[in-house]
């Protein structure tokens, strides 16, 4: 492609506060319309907004976890708009004295996407049409939300997905929002241009708006750069536009352009004073940071030697990594944990969401207690894998199915024994690998472990029935 | 400083109004003139904003903000006191002509 | 004289009760408002029940000096279950479900609310004579505007049909209304009493306060309804206290600005000035002074207030509440026509104005400059009040116009606001009281001003030449 894709997001991500930016009501999702109200978020006559202290706070650990500088005053202004889901006619939102500024988004290729900046604004509420009748209701008008707006960095849809991947994950980490794009916690505007290869030219922009999954993006974003490339290649020009995404069809069409473009009419919000912010207070907040996610994942494949594919598989989820760390913590070992989590864990939690949640019925003390029996060689790993498979089921210790009489395990002589009492009662499978049928040298392993209950070490009494049978 | 009919329309537009043709050139004349009293500040005044806060506005403390304490919502029967709302919903028909 | 006093004490020692008083002033208004037009929504039931409930009150010893007192609010104020139109045609039919703070604060007093008063439409007007009710007249003349936009409540408590009331003063529209039908009106410092509740109009200028028949009761008003509110955050805690009112000005300094009587009334102007002599002879220091940026008050004012007010009011769209367009095709069309038939022709004109200083390719011309010149007001504000206690002016430029005097001619009309618009840009307190008539009998107002939260100093100053000229505001009764 004789073209660079060059694409900025606006990205707005509802924040986990527990009532909304500027009244008492609750930001709980769904409910009965217009349920989560009161005279502040439906716009009443004569009523002000009293902004909420999370918010700011959410806003500056949002801020300092994107490495952005956090202004030491800020204000809130006006946007002025007219539609039916704002309730006051214009939208509260900063303008020109954004709470945080100047950060980046590091991918794992080490490639920086900037950050211009962070501001807080309110959510507005959800209009339906539906037969010759538009419903409106206020539940979600007045939730908080940041919008983080990147520098035009990013040059593909791999980029694109791994932005957004990184900002749903350090937002998660840090606690602000849980970034469902699916219920409208994280929504992307997505800036697209082109520009000729090697050129320091940009091109027309366009504005994809609103848009509620990543695949959704990367498809937007193919389709609108082919779209931008033809017009090109016909020695066309891009016409500025904001644009929406039809999932249906795949393709992007133009909402409105230029010519209807708004005037906001921003001006500073005289109901609501200047917010000044303690030195302090950012260094508190920035103290209180957890361990974000790309120095998470540097750890563990540095550090704990995990390979890159499984400590990616970890590092998605912030409650995981909570477990495997505690865990290791209570002296259970990396490689066991990190592999019973991967395979027998995971397999219990088929979604995307339980592994966020990761709301499983072993507690850490458990589940290290369990690997530092495989790791100290007193059960081998497919015991504690049948263990934990049991213990995931039922919520119980694994002390209720390990007994001690069990764990003096099975020894080198007593294994020897089996072996040989394998091999006289397999005679047609050792034959068979006699002649080559590598496989059938597995039939020997039931007969070992129902003799020993599973304890005994299936890889170690490979190597020795291959040693007698030699 | 003269407005076009155009401009005029243009801020009715933003400002959800409607100005029949009959009425917007006496309209215009006041809205003229107004803006004519005003241009007097530009010569009373020199140098640029900084910012457009007031001089010594009046802050607030991080630590004086609202408290993240949920307070009980009003029922739904209240928020839609003054229309007729339907299922819950602010609504408006479509009437189709 | 406090009349809130003398009633109050009336009425703890059982000479009346609350209930026979409002009936009295039931009675008034049913006589009197036919003629003055200062009620737009009546409200005697509950006026009533509150009284049986405010002398329950006061027969177990609790309450204030306002618990059973009768009161109006101005029409732009929220009253829960009451109409609160802003006397528009938008907000026809509005009940609010909530009430202002300072409503809240008077009613748990045992306030005893007689209804709500006149006023130009949305607070846009200084005669009162936007409403979309028809004017209020001034009991003083009736041929007479009352001023505005607080006009219907100058007219009630006037004319005696409430012992007080509160407007909203977002350009003088406390003080001026106060000034032509002879009443006091105090102006609080902006943040000194919650705006919650307050319909608003320029969002940065609005304070709620007063309109009394003296200083006293207007500072006893004021203690009941100041104070920090959480629904708020524009509002600040001030002192503790009932507002103690100083006996003399001995070394007190007032400020006398030039510009603010130029293009005065000679006869308003030789009024202020036998006032201000009356303080120089009881011991007050007079310093002459000059605030230029004061030329530029009147069109900053009007920018940044028809900025704000053009997004304030773009609230009103028919969805949630108020008056809704019969015949649309869609929910955009029902929205413009809804705006176009609520909103009278003044409110319009400031939607637009402001709409226009705030659009792109104006903001810097028009409303980032007016944003400057405030600044600089207020510092050369500050810098005034750091060598006086107080400013004394004109509190208009004339006394009450005939009725229709503008006939049309806006900016006629809005040069009227010039000498009250400075204290709203640089948030101070101010008041308004009686200092002699005219040659046609009509009031003239004084306008006492000092620095940010100095309003015990306004009412002193204004309290000592109440009583030290002897002004005692009558009813006007026998006039009508």
């Amino acid at each position: 492609m004789k073209y660079e894709l060059v694409s900025g997001f606006e990205t707005h991500v509802e924040l986990a506060t527990a009532t909304k930016i500027f009244c008492g009501c609750t930001t709980a999702f769904g409910g009965a319309p217009n349920t989560h109200c009161c005279p502040i978020c439906t716009g009443q006559p004569g009523t002000l907004p009293v902004l909420n202290k999370k918010v700011v706070e959410f806003a500056i650990r949002a801020g300092l976890a994107l490495h952005c500088t956090i202004n030491t005053t800020t204000h809130l202004d006006r946007k002025n708009y007219c539609y039916p889901d704002l309730p006051k006619a214009y939208q509260i939102s900063q303008f020109d004295k954004p709470l945080c500024e100047h950060g980046y988004v590091e991918l794992e290729s080490g490639k920086r996407i900037r950050i211009l900046r962070i501001h807080i604004e309110e959510d507005a509420g959800k209009l339906v049409h539906e037969k010759g009748t538009s419903y409106i209701d206020y539940n979600r008008g007045g939730v908080p939300l940041i919008e983080i707006v990147s520098e035009p960095d990013i040059s593909s849809t791999d980029e694109a997905r791994e932005y957004v991947e990184k900002l749903q994950l350090t937002m998660r980490y840090i606690g602000v929002s849980d970034c469902k794009m699916q219920e409208g916690s994280m929504r992307c505007d997505v800036n697209i241009s082109l520009k000729e290869r090697g050129s320091q030219v940009l091109g027309t922009r366009t504005e994809i708006k609103n848009m509620n999954s990543i695949s959704h993006i990367e498809k937007a974003m193919e389709y609108e750069a082919r779209r931008q490339a033809e017009i090109l290649d016909d020695g066309g020009e891009v016409e500025q536009a904001t644009m929406r995404f039809d999932e249906n069809s795949g393709e992007t069409y133009v909402m409105r352009t230029k010519e209807d473009a708004q005037d906001y009419r921003y001006f500073p919000e005289p109901d609501l004073l200047e917010v000044a912010i303690p030195q302090k207070k950012v260094d508190e907040i920035a103290a209180s940071l957890p361990e974000l996610p790309l120095e998470k994942y540097k750890r563990y494949t540095t550090e704990l030697g995990i390979n890159a594919a499984n400590a990616k598989l970890l590092y998605k989820y912030k409650a995981v990594c909570d477990f495997f760390e505690e865990c290791l913590r209570l002296g259970a070992g990396v490689k066991n944990t990190a592999n019973l989590i991967l395979g027998t864990v995971y397999s219990t939690l088929n979604t995307e969401e339980e592994k966020e949640l990761f709301n499983i019925r072993v507690t850490p003390e458990d589940m290290a207690g369990l690997v530092k029996l495989a790791d100290g060689g007193k059960i081998n790993i497919t015991l504690a894998q049948m263990t934990l498979a049991k213990m995931l089921e039922s919520g119980k210790p694994f002390t209720e199915y390990i007994k001690e009489e069990d764990l003096a395990g099975v020894s080198d002589d007593e294994l020897t024994e089996l072996c040989r009492q394998a091999i006289e009662a397999n005679p047609k499978a050792v034959e068979d690998y006699k002649n080559g049928k590598e496989k059938a040298i597995s039939g020997l392993y039931g007969y070992i472990k129902r003799a020993t209950q599973g304890k005994a070490d299936i890889r170690k009494a490979d190597a020795i029935i291959k040693e007698l049978i030699k | 400083m003269s407005v076009t009919d155009k401009q005029l329309k243009q801020f009715a537009r933003l400002a959800r109004l409607d100005f029949p043709d009959e009425e917007i050139e006496a309209f215009k004349g006041e809205f003229e003139e107004m803006i004519a009293f005003w241009d007097s500040i530009n010569s009373a005044v020199e140098g640029d904003a900084a910012s457009i806060r007031e001089v010594g506005a009046r802050q607030i403390p991080l630590n004086g903000l609202r408290e993240d304490e949920v307070a009980s919502s009003l029922p739904n029967e209240k928020i839609l006191s003054n229309v007729n709302g339907e299922n819950g919903y602010f609504t408006v028909k479509r009437v189709v002509k | 004289m406090s009349k809130i006093m003398q009633l109050s004490s009336a009425l703890r020692g059982k000479k009346i009760s609350s209930a026979e008083l409002t009936k009295e002033y039931i009675s008034r208004i049913e006589r009197l408002n036919p003629k003055l037009n200062a009620y737009v929504c009546q409200t005697f039931d509950e006026a009533l029940k509150n009284a049986e409930a405010a002398d329950k009150m006061i027969k177990n010893g609790e309450g204030t000096l306002l618990t059973g007192i009768p009161m109006t609010l101005k029409d732009n104020i929220a009253t829960d279950g009451l109409p609160t139109t802003c006397c528009s045609k938008i907000l026809q039919g509005f009940k609010p479900y909530y009430d202002a703070t300072v409503w809240s604060k008077l009613k748990s007093q045992g306030a005893v609310l007689l209804g709500k008063t006149n006023m130009d439409e949305f607070a846009m007007g200084s005669t009162s004579e936007t409403s979309v009710y028809g004017a209020p007249l001034n009991p003083v003349n009736t041929t007479r505007v009352t001023g505005g936009s607080s006009g219907g409540v100058a007219s009630a408590v006037k004319a005696d049909m409430a012992v007080y009331g509160l407007g909203s003063d977002t350009g003088g529209s406390i003080r001026q209304p106060a000034a032509f039908c002879g009443a006091v009106g105090f102006k609080p410092t902006y943040g000194a009493v919650s705006r919650y509740g307050l319909i608003a109009y320029g969002s940065s200028l609005d304070q709620i306060g007063p309109i009394t028949t003296s200083v006293e009761d207007a500072a006893i008003v004021y203690d009941a309804i100041r104070g920090k509110d959480t629904k708020d955050q524009t509002s600040v805690s001030t002192e503790d206290g009932k507002t103690e009112l100083a006996k003399d000005v001995k070394g007190l300094k007032i400020g006398v600005a030039e510009e603010f009587f130029d293009g005065i009334n000679p006869e308003i102007k030789n009024a202020i000035d036998a006032a201000i002599s009356l303080y120089e002879r009881s011991g007050a220091e007079v310093i002459r002074l000059s605030v230029p940026a004061l030329k530029s008050a009147l069109p900053v004012y009007y920018i940044i207030a028809c900025a704000e007010a053009s997004s304030n009011l773009g609230r009103y769209d028919g969805i949630r509440y108020g008056y809704r367009a019969k015949d649309y095709s869609g929910i955009d069309d029902m929205v413009v026509k809804t705006r176009t038939e609520g909103f009278g022709k003044e409110v319009k004109k400031r939607i637009m104005l402001g709409t226009y200083v705030l659009s792109s390719g104006y903001f810097d011309a028009y409303y980032k400059k007016a944003c400057l010149i405030r600044s600089r007001l207020i510092a050369d504000f500050e810098n005034v009040f750091k060598e006086c206690d107080v400013l004394i002016a004109p509190a208009a430029p004339e006394t009450a116009f005939p009725s229709g005097y503008s006939g049309g001619n806006s900016i006629q009309m809005y040069l009227s606001d010039v000498c009250t618009v400075p204290v709203n840009i640089a948030g101070l307190p101010a008041a308004s009281l009686p200092c002699g008539k005219d040659k046609n009998g009509l009031p003239i107002g004084m306008q006492i001003i000092s620095g940010r939260f100095c309003d015990k100093k306004v009412l002193s100053a204004a309290c000592f030449y109440e009583h030290e000229a002897g002004i005692v505001i009558e009813n006007q009764e026998d006039l009508l």
